[in-house]
């Protein structure tokens, strides 16, 4: 009973957060200067006479109020119909489908990439604190960390696709390959690189830090006491200690790694989801921007409830209720 | 003769001092570096040899030479000149976004934390549902209200977008101070919110936002030149370290790796003087020896 309730709470949260989302992100969508009917018509927009421009906001119905725009917006979203993207003419749920794909695929493969490679990067330096092998990881990672993802893909084009020619510098898949998975690796092996070097170092070193404030904790001597190795110790207790707080940060950063491609995209010219928010946003593609804004924020929201659902199982002391108010 | 026993308890050694804080490096370099750069930059007139925005155009994409000493890009322009002149709005921007992104994170982290806890969670949730909201989107969006960028619409797009880390921050930091006997004497005497703030609770949560302040100012020279470079930021004919790179697809087609690899270099070492410096600042709880 009492976990069905804690469902439905979490699910009215949700749902409560997506809807103030929406508001928001119509709101500003729409108060921005900008004028709609560009990204519909092109450059006939600016051609129009008066009449006409009224009868293309009539069509497109721009004229009502805001409130009346987002309640008709509403009524016909939660119908199923997310309405048309006013660039590619067809209906939005089309446009995002051909693209959700490549951006699920580089964005999916670089989160696991970061999340496996900082958990053994800090647990390395961890291991081997104030000693060589944590030093030399510690230098490379801060220049790394300072290196804007924009540039480091450029010198990568530059290296590997113009001067060996060895892999490819933009797109997904070679024209007439798109079921090559072979051909698909090779695109992704640039934009894969540049996005886990970007996001690495931060994470790994949160792990770093975290792991060895829990090594200094008393339990650890205890631990040592009763006769446990530093392997034992280490991955069995202290990485278990900061798990939680750990799953908590990369579970809000999972749509920031998912969704922030867009430089990347945009570099590589990779048919993803990110660079077509960037286009939305720019062009006031109104239905289109709705609907990615709203994946993205749900990701966002969804993926810090299940962040803590898995918190409260690895660490009860969390667990909602048992812990009152501190002050 | 029971005595003779406590003074041996007495005279066992004693037990080795904990290890020594391991010694730390004062960042003389990077000082010395970014100093070098900052006034470079900010005294560049003096020795920059050309108009860093004349386009000869006879000299397009000349590699690095006597004359161009880091070669032209593919307009034309000296990238020597370039790159000190264009630091200049580079960092003016930087200091100028982190300026207001840390005021506005210092007064609504506080406000935050003094107000009542319905207002407080009403304020937290906000900053929630602005970090969803998808921050493309929102530099876009300020970007078309405040028209036709130049550096200080650039730097207030940057500042109003990146105060939610250092917010929460100063939230937490006030909270902890909150009840204290000083804050609530100065109340009582009437003390308003920016006096007690600034008198108060500023010189006690300063030292742990110093380090987020100076990463902020970090990511603000490299959220500047993403954005110069996607064709969102300064236009080209405003010359910073963004804009200069955002003319590197055609440097890709032509191979003329300077045009690329110089600015940026430029880039990452002022990035990497900051963040040495920044972790002079940061707070080292854990001087304790190692238990594993």
């Amino acid at each position: 009973m009492s976990t069905v309730l804690y469902c439905l709470k979490k699910l009215a949260a949700f749902a409560v957060s997506l809807l103030v989302l929406s508001v928001v992100v119509f709101s500003i969508a729409r108060l921005a200067p900008g004028d709609p009917l560009v990204s519909y018509y092109g450059d006939r927009a600016e051609k129009m006479s008066p009449a006409e421009r009224a009868w293309a906001e009539e069509r497109l119905g721009l004229h009502d109020p805001l409130p009346v725009q987002y309640a008709r917006w509403l009524s016909n979203a939660l119908r199923g119909d997310l309405g048309i993207s006013y660039k590619y003419k067809t209906d939005v749920l089309e446009v995002i489908q051909g693209r959700l794909g490549n951006t699920l695929l580089l964005g999916g493969l670089g989160f696991l990439l970061i999340f496996g490679l900082s958990l053994l990067l800090g647990v390395l330096c961890a291991w081997f604190e104030d000693r060589l092998l944590d030093r030399w990881i510690c230098r490379i990672g801060t220049v790394s960390s300072c290196v804007p993802e924009f540039w480091l893909s450029l010198v990568l084009i530059l290296l590997f696709s113009v001067t060996l020619r060895l892999l490819p510098s933009s797109g997904a898949y070679t024209i007439g390959h798109a079921g090559d998975p072979a051909d698909r690796l090779r695109h992704l092996v640039l934009p894969l690189t540049v996005i886990v070097l970007g996001h690495l170092w931060y994470y790994a070193y949160m792990v770093r830090n975290k792991l060895l404030e829990e090594v200094r904790a008393d339990y650890v001597l205890l631990a040592k006491a009763k006769g446990l190795g530093k392997g034992a110790i280490l991955f069995r207790h202290c990485l278990r200690g900061i798990l939680p707080s750990y799953f908590s940060i990369i579970a809000i950063s999972v749509p920031h790694i998912l969704g922030g491609t867009y430089i990347v995209e945009t570099v590589f010219s990779y048919p993803g989801l990110g660079a077509l928010a960037y286009e939305s946003a720019r062009y006031q593609d109104y239905d289109l921007l709705m609907v990615l804004s709203i994946l993205s924020g749900g990701a966002v929201i969804l993926c810090s409830l299940i962040a803590q659902a898995v918190n409260e199982r690895i660490d009860p002391r969390i667990r909602a209720g048992e812990v009152g108010p501190l002050v | 003769m029971s005595d003779s026993r406590f003074t041996q308890v007495g005279i066992r050694p004693l037990p080795p001092p904990l290890a020594p804080a391991p010694r730390r490096r004062r960042p003389c370099l990077s000082a010395f570096l970014l100093g070098a750069i900052l006034l470079g930059c900010l005294l560049c007139d003096l020795f920059i040899p050309k108009d860093p925005a004349y386009m000869d155009l006879a000299n397009c994409s000349r590699p690095p030479s006597a004359a161009f000493l880091f070669g032209t890009d593919t307009m034309g322009r000296d990238i020597f000149s370039m790159i000190w002149s264009g630091g200049r709005v580079s960092l003016f921007i930087a200091f100028l976004a982190t300026a207001i992104s840390t005021a506005i994170a210092v007064i609504f982290g506080s406000l935050s934390a003094l107000a009542p806890p319905w207002l407080d969670a009403l304020l937290m949730r906000l900053t929630e549902i602005l970090l969803s909201v998808p921050s493309l989107l929102l530099i876009v969006l300020l970007q078309a209200v405040l028209g036709q960028p130049n550096a200080v619409t650039i730097a207030i797009v940057i500042g109003v977008t990146s105060w939610t880390s250092i917010a929460k921050v100063v939230r937490t930091e006030v909270r902890q101070i909150r009840s204290s006997e000083f804050v609530i004497a100065s109340r009582c005497m009437g003390g308003g919110f920016f006096h007690i703030l600034w008198r108060h609770l500023a010189p006690n949560f300063l030292p742990s936002i110093l380090f987020m302040v100076v990463m902020d100012l970090r990511s603000a020279i490299v959220a500047e030149s993403t954005l110069s470079f996607m064709g969102i930021g300064l236009p080209l004919s405003v010359i910073s370290w963004g804009s200069m790179l955002s003319l590197s697809e055609k440097a890709l087609l032509a191979n003329a790796w300077w045009i690329i690899l110089i600015p940026g270099l430029f880039l990452i070492v002022t990035l990497l003087c900051i963040t040495d410096l920044g972790n002079r600042f940061r707070k080292n709880a854990n001087r304790k020896e190692s238990n594993l």
